[in-house]
């Protein structure tokens, strides 16, 4: 319902994916259909012969399948997913619920997955004929007799229509080798466009995944640009002149680059767009308006809350929580309409009315005004406090929005300026100053969108919100010091000298979800996470290690110089490996006289601990020692001492 | 833990601070209890036990005060003494406040009274110590004794203020025409005396003034994360970098209080409590509690849920839609395990960063505090990223078992600091891929890309927008003469705003709520200046860009219209004719297709009726038929879709007449049974009336359809 997909970020009013004017529930719902022929069924060899192996482009479809519906699960897991085959030999279509009394209505069509968020044995199912050729072959078998388009297309709009009545995004993604099912017969023909208008009345977007053959390439204007439509009607924010780039992504190739390719098509269209906000006037001056909508193409994609399990019936079941609002003094249900906001404030409560409450928090209507323009170079790096949004013309309120808007990016990005904005995105919500910067296009190696060109606005922080800076000594490194370090960071560039978010899944959430798909699919329970965000140590040590040798001894040096004996150090900068031993002792034999805590050296104390440990008397270490041991193993050093005795042994159990 | 402090207010509230001078609209008094009701409402929000306030009132009628032995020291009152000031002494205060019937007393006494009574309060222990003097300076003032009573103030280390209305402060430019001989005569009296106790002394004028800048509170700052900054793993490599450092906050945001509900109290009948007189307002509320039950679905139940107890309830997680429950013993088994760190990944050209990828707040990474070489050692790390261009990118965990996020680490130097700025980056997860197309070209279908179009800039809209830009240029700076924004000078408008509003709420709870203070919209409209400077180049963009408003009317459907074509532009709705059927009779199972269809080929006004009829039908069957509520959501999307249908056709009638018969059925429970979940999920999902305000053509006002679904 739509109400539960309501987000709220922490402490933040921010609602996403509420459309206020629509009854529609805001959620997608995807049906893969993939065309099961014998040349769909065809594997095609590898021409790298690095990577052997062959893929028919129905099982690099599957694959797609499965992994799109892995990842919604992560992130989108209200939204629907199914799968259809079509051509098949075998036929199926909800026999078992007997709606549908004519067993055979829609004859070599087999719904392998129902529409409807999928459960693990779905999951199960689906991973099963992608990756086992011999599951695969029970239902993979194409039927002689040619399916008719129209009988696929209005299959799919009976799911849609019984599955997923009400969804803001239905939409239909066709995997097909074949760019012309019905050359021969016309009456086939038209009654597929007919079908494919019911669809789009309906309001389900098809989408087109063609794969060209060996030898043709998939031509769209034979077939599919009868079936397929500018835009569904509901996509209602889509650019008027947006069309579906069915020609640019053709999959083609060997069976590895087929499947790369298409996956990274279908990845694009994972989504649906969601607008965080709509129709919004960006005002450049007084008077001279433009509209456009805003989305989240970055925002922290955090685990789902846990939830309470009823365990009392055949099979676990959520139990859905329901929060009634009652008076303290009579325990009677109370209506929201009688509800009244109060501020604690002197030990008492002051109180304001609805009305007031809404006049406190209201500072206009939705707006992003510019009020000036600063070099990029303005733009302090410290300067943020949340994800920005991202923001792209619509012609809806204003024709001619979209060639203003691109005039304003492509001079903001030829001058590298931003613009100093007044932001209200939404009715009622707060507003903040903040800069809004042009983004260029970016496209990925296979040539999809990475990152769409537009404009972003990035919220400044208020006076309020920054925080005084700690003082502490500064010393100044010497040249040499610096240019040692320099060559140690030249040896450690990322690859493209870049951040690519898409190499770093983040650790946690992906091992949250592994876990329960193992507990949900009854498997084993894997031991190690991949972390992808661990840094390559081997190769950190193989590049760089003389350089930081170099460079340590260089520090120790100036160190030494320094602060002499009277330097305030506490730990040493390169723990020395046993051989180096004598070096850090010689460190250890100088000791700071000016002890800030009780022990001088990292390394002293680790062996110290470590023999303490060997000998069983960790317990009578002292609780400084502890805790500056756990910290620097990245440990909690929080408890009472017994809680850290246990953790130190725990440490080196563990390394033992 | 801030420091104690310990502030006597001393308000003259002598008879001629009843009268209103130089056209203010409020008596003297009343305009120096501004300044003053700030001030003390500043600290009863802040809330600490700790901080301590008394207020005494000068040439009052009555005298109540330790050393009212002595008739210098009478006509002053201490109307509460030291200590946390809450609800109930506000109201007190605020209630004795008065202008009095007499002019006498002196306030070099009240400041010695003041004194004595700071003395007696915090002995010899650490308290900030302050007096605040607010009078008009006409009454009697005795210079006996007044440089020992300085010397004791310093000597004391009490803070001394002193606020006159209609001081002369030429510094801040008021002078007040025509002063009465004995005013300027007390005003340098006190002047000297503010010199010598080195304390301040000011114009009430400019106090009042600077109450709307904002006042930006300040947070100890506390480190975030200690531990090392690593580069390689020193448990395998004798090569790793470890450097001890500590994380800050450089920008978290202050959000503003948080209200709690409340309702009235049960017997308290109605009314607005601004309505009451202000004591007792706090109580007439009692607080609101949230009560929890829990339901799973039975489709033997009636309504087809079942309550279960929470005690027969376990944790667990949802995997897509099957529920997966996590044992007791199992709690963690999903949480991936962590030790603190900050380890370097590797690192980046500065110019090869889009800076909005920025995800959080930012954080400082410094050198460990009193770590000389720590901080030679981060130091020669930030100098080397500064002068490579680089930032770094690291894998950081602030606490043993939190999940691990990559940050950016930009290097910061500038003369009075020195640090790495911390931010988060996004994830895999992170980012969307929502498509658009490109902005400087332009596709087609065909496949050939265009460069002129109606979507793109011509050159001389190009031109004309350029030079717009150029003149919109803000000259901002910061101290160094850098390029800057105005950042320190933007503050938090909801933050203050509801600050300010609770504040004066307590002291005034039969006021209505202010208006925001200037200085918080300061940002709302770019400066008039620059506007009459840009002027001609944005008539010239206007002129250049030749936008045009849509009409709301034709926002919906005839600007589709041209879309409902395949991508080809083949006439689909030439093939439907051919179909006979198709016109007749909507079939249920492609009921909304076939509705649309039927409509957009209609050739008589009989046919949307007919077409409306059918339809009706239809979902009055589904609603029939539903098991429980699972074709409601169906019908919704039915009744929605007839809903904008005939709208755009201009038949709300036609709508609300069904919509009116189907309340009359499922109130009747005609419709198989309690159907009132239906009508609460119609409700929800804005499906109503069609009112005036969506369609000409309606009969319905917007109060009308509103009504229509409250429940009676």
């Amino acid at each position: 319902m739509a109400e539960d997909n309501y987000t709220w970020e922490e402490g933040d009013f921010e609602e996403e994916d509420v459309d206020e004017t629509s009854f529609r529930s805001v959620k997608d719902a995807v049906l893969f259909a993939i065309d099961v022929s014998s040349s769909m069924l065809t594997p095609r060899p590898s021409n790298d012969p690095k990577k052997p192996g062959a893929e028919s482009p129905a099982s690099a479809a599957l694959k797609c399948a499965y992994h799109l519906m892995q990842q919604r699960i992560i992130s989108n897991p209200n939204d629907m997913i199914g799968v259809l085959l079509y051509g098949t030999e075998s036929s199926k279509f909800y026999e078992e619920y007997g709606e549908n009394r004519e067993d055979l209505s829609y004859p070599h069509c087999y719904l392998f997955t129902d529409l409807d968020i999928p459960s693990a044995d779905e999951v199960k199912a689906l991973r099963a004929v992608a990756e086992d050729e011999e599951e695969a072959n029970k239902i993979l078998q194409p039927s002689n007799e040619r399916v008719p388009m129209s009988n696929v297309l209005f299959c799919a709009n009976q799911i849609f229509t019984s599955k997923a009545p009400n969804f803001l995004s239905r939409r239909l993604f066709i995997v097909t080798d074949n760019d012309n099912p019905h050359a021969d017969n016309k009456s086939f023909r038209s009654a597929s466009t007919v079908r494919a208008r019911d669809l789009y009345d309906l309001g389900v977007t098809i989408e087109l995944f063609p794969i060209s053959r060996p030898d043709h390439v998939f031509d769209t204007s034979k077939f599919y640009d009868d079936i397929i439509y500018k835009t569904a009607p509901s996509d209602g924010e889509a650019p008027a002149y947006l069309h579906p780039d069915t020609n640019t992504s053709t999959a083609k190739g060997d069976g590895i680059s087929l499947l790369n390719s298409l996956l990274s098509s279908i990845n694009s269209r994972s989504v649906p767009r969601r607008s965080l906000f709509t129709n919004v006037p960006l005002e450049l001056g007084p008077d001279f308006k433009i509209s456009v909508n805003g989305y989240l193409l970055l925002k922290k994609q955090e685990p789902a809350r846990s939830c309470y399990v009823w365990l009392g019936g055949e099979t676990p079941q959520i139990a859905k929580g329901i929060t009634t609002q009652m008076a303290e003094d009579t325990a009677q249900t109370v209506e929201k309409s009688e509800i009244r906001k109060a501020y604690k404030f002197g030990g008492e409560q002051v109180s304001f009315t609805t009305e007031e409450q809404q006049a406190l928090r209201y500072f206009g209507s939705p707006i992003i005004r510019i009020i000036g323009f600063r070099p990029l170079s303005a733009l302090p790096i410290w300067a943020n406090v949340k994800h920005p949004s991202f923001i792209y013309p619509t012609e809806e309120d204003y024709i001619g929005s979209t060639r203003v808007f691109s005039a304003l990016q492509q001079k903001l990005l030829k001058d590298q300026k931003l613009a100093l904005v007044w932001f209200i995105p939404r009715k009622n919500a707060t507003p903040c100053l903040a800069a809004m910067i042009p983004g260029e296009e970016k496209v990925d190696d296979n040539g999809v969108q990475k990152i769409p060109p537009g404009m972003w606005i990035i919220p400044l922080p208020f006076a309020d919100d920054i925080r005084q800076n700690p003082d502490y000594p500064r010393h100044e490194p010497s040249e040499d010091l610096i240019d040692a370090m320099r060559d140690v960071t030249g040896q450690l560039e990322l690859p493209k000298k870049s951040y690519d978010a898409q190499k770093y899944p983040n650790p946690s959430l992906q091992w949250h979800y592994r876990i329960l798909q193992a507990l949900a699919l009854d498997e084993d329970v894997p031991e190690t996470p991949e972390d992808k965000t661990t840094p390559k140590y081997r190769q950190i040590d193989k590049r760089a290690r003389d350089y930081v040798l170099a460079w340590s001894d260089l520090l120790n040096e100036e160190a030494k110089t320094a602060f002499g004996g009277t330097a305030a150090t506490k730990s040493t900068l390169v723990k020395r490996g046993p051989k180096d031993r004598a070096d850090s002792a010689g460190d250890a034999a100088d000791p700071p006289k000016k002890r800030v805590k009780t022990e001088g050296d990292a390394a002293s104390l680790d062996d110290e601990i470590k023999r303490s440990f060997e000998k069983g008397t960790v317990a009578k270490l002292t609780m400084p020692m502890l805790k500056e041991f756990l910290t620097s193993k990245g440990r909690s050093a929080a408890g009472k001492k017994a809680d850290l005795v246990d953790r130190v042994e725990q440490y080196f159990e563990q390394k033992l | 833990m801030a420091e104690k402090e310990a502030t006597v207010y001393i308000v003259d509230v002598g008879r001629s601070m009843g009268g209103r001078h130089h056209g203010r609209s409020v008596t003297d008094l009343e305009w120096a209890m501004q300044y003053v009701w700030d001030k003390i409402t500043c600290t009863v929000g802040n809330g600490r036990k700790t901080a301590t306030l008394a207020v005494v009132a000068l040439r009052s009628d009555e005298t109540s005060n330790e050393l009212s032995e002595d008739p210098s020291y009478s006509r002053i009152s201490v109307l509460s003494n030291l200590g946390q000031c809450l609800m109930p002494d506000i109201r007190k205060l605020r209630d004795a406040i008065k202008p009095s019937n007499t002019n006498r007393g002196d306030a070099i006494s009240s400041i010695v009274v003041a004194t004595q009574m700071i003395n007696q309060f915090t002995r010899t222990l650490k308290y900030k110590r302050k007096i605040v003097l607010v009078t008009n300076g006409t009454g009697p003032m005795s210079g006996d004794g007044i440089e020992e009573i300085a010397k004791k103030l310093v000597k004391d280390n009490i803070e001394m203020v002193i606020l006159g209305v209609d001081f002369d402060d030429p510094e801040y430019g008021v002078k007040e025409e025509d002063k009465d001989p004995h005013k300027a005569q007390n005003e340098k009296l006190l002047s000297e005396f503010a010199e010598n106790c080195q304390g301040q002394y000011g114009t009430m004028e400019q106090a009042i003034a600077e109450l709307d800048m904002p006042r930006v509170k300040l947070v100890k700052p506390l480190p975030s994360f200690k531990g090392m900054l690593r580069l390689g793993d020193p448990q395998k490599y004798d090569s790793a970098i470890q450097i001890p450092v500590e994380r800050y906050s450089r920008t978290y945001v202050a959000h503003p209080p948080s209200a709690s509900s409340f309702v009235l109290r049960s017997g308290t009948t109605g009314g607005e409590p601004e309505g009451e007189s202000g004591p007792g307002q706090g109580d007439t509320l009692t607080s609101v509690r949230l009560s929890r039950t829990y339901q799973v679905e039975d489709a033997s139940a009636p309504g087809g849920k079942v309550d279960v107890e929470r005690d027969d309830l376990a944790k667990g997680y949802e995997y897509g839609r099957t529920a997966v429950h996590i044992s007791s013993t199992d709690e963690n088994i999903t949480r991936l395990e962590t030790s603190a760190c900050l380890d370097l990944i590797g690192f980046i050209r500065q110019d090869h960063y889009d800076r909005y990828l920025h995800m959080s707040n930012t954080n400082i990474i410094i050198p460990e505090r009193m770590n000389d070489k720590a901080s030679l050692a981060l130091s020669s790390l930030t100098h080397a990223l500064w002068e490579q261009s680089y930032y770094a990118v690291a894998r950081m965990v602030t606490k043993e078992n939190r999940p691990p996020m990559v940050v950016l680490l930009a290097p910061s130097i500038t003369a009075e600091y020195e640090c790495l700025i911390e931010v988060q980056l996004p994830f895999a997860e992170d980012v969307r891929s929502y498509r658009f197309p490109p902005l400087d070209k332009v596709n087609t279908v065909s496949g050939k890309v265009v460069t002129e179009h109606r979507n793109l800039p011509s050159e001389d809209l190009q031109k004309a927008m350029d030079d717009y830009v150029d003149s919109m240029e803000m000259d901002y700076k910061d101290e160094l003469g850098n390029d800057a924004l105005p950042i320190d000078d933007s503050f938090s408008p909801l933050l203050h705003r509801i600050e300010s509003a609770v504040r004066h709420r307590a002291v005034h709870p039969n006021d209505p709520v202010l208006e925001p203070p200037e200085i918080l919209a300061k940002f709302a409209q770019p400066d008039p200046e620059l506007v009459r400077q840009s002027k001609q180049f944005l008539d010239e963009l206007v002129s250049k860009a030749d936008v045009k408003k849509v009409p709301p009317k034709t926002k919906g459907r005839k600007r589709q219209r041209e879309t409902e074509k395949p991508l080809s532009g083949l006439d689909v709705d030439a093939l439907l004719n051919q179909e006979p059927e198709r016109s007749k009779r909507i079939s249920p199972e492609n009921a909304i297709p076939e509705f649309k269809q039927m409509l957009s080929r209609a050739d008589s006004i009989e046919a949307i009726p007919d077409a409306v009829k059918q339809m009706c039908t239809i979902i009055e069957t589904q609603v029939r038929n539903s098991l429980g509520n699972a074709n409601y959501d169906r019908v919704v999307e039915e009744m929605g879709t007839m809903r904008g249908e005939l709208v755009d056709y201009e038949e709300p009638a036609l709508y609300n007449d069904f919509l009116r018969s189907l309340k009359e059925k499922i109130l009747r429970e005609e419709l198989g049974g309690d159907r009132r979940e239906l009508w609460w999920l119609l409700r929800r999902s804005r499906v109503g009336l069609i009112d005036q305000n969506t369609s000409d053509r309606s009969e319905v006002s917007e109060q009308e359809a509103k009504d229509f679904f409250s429940p009676t």
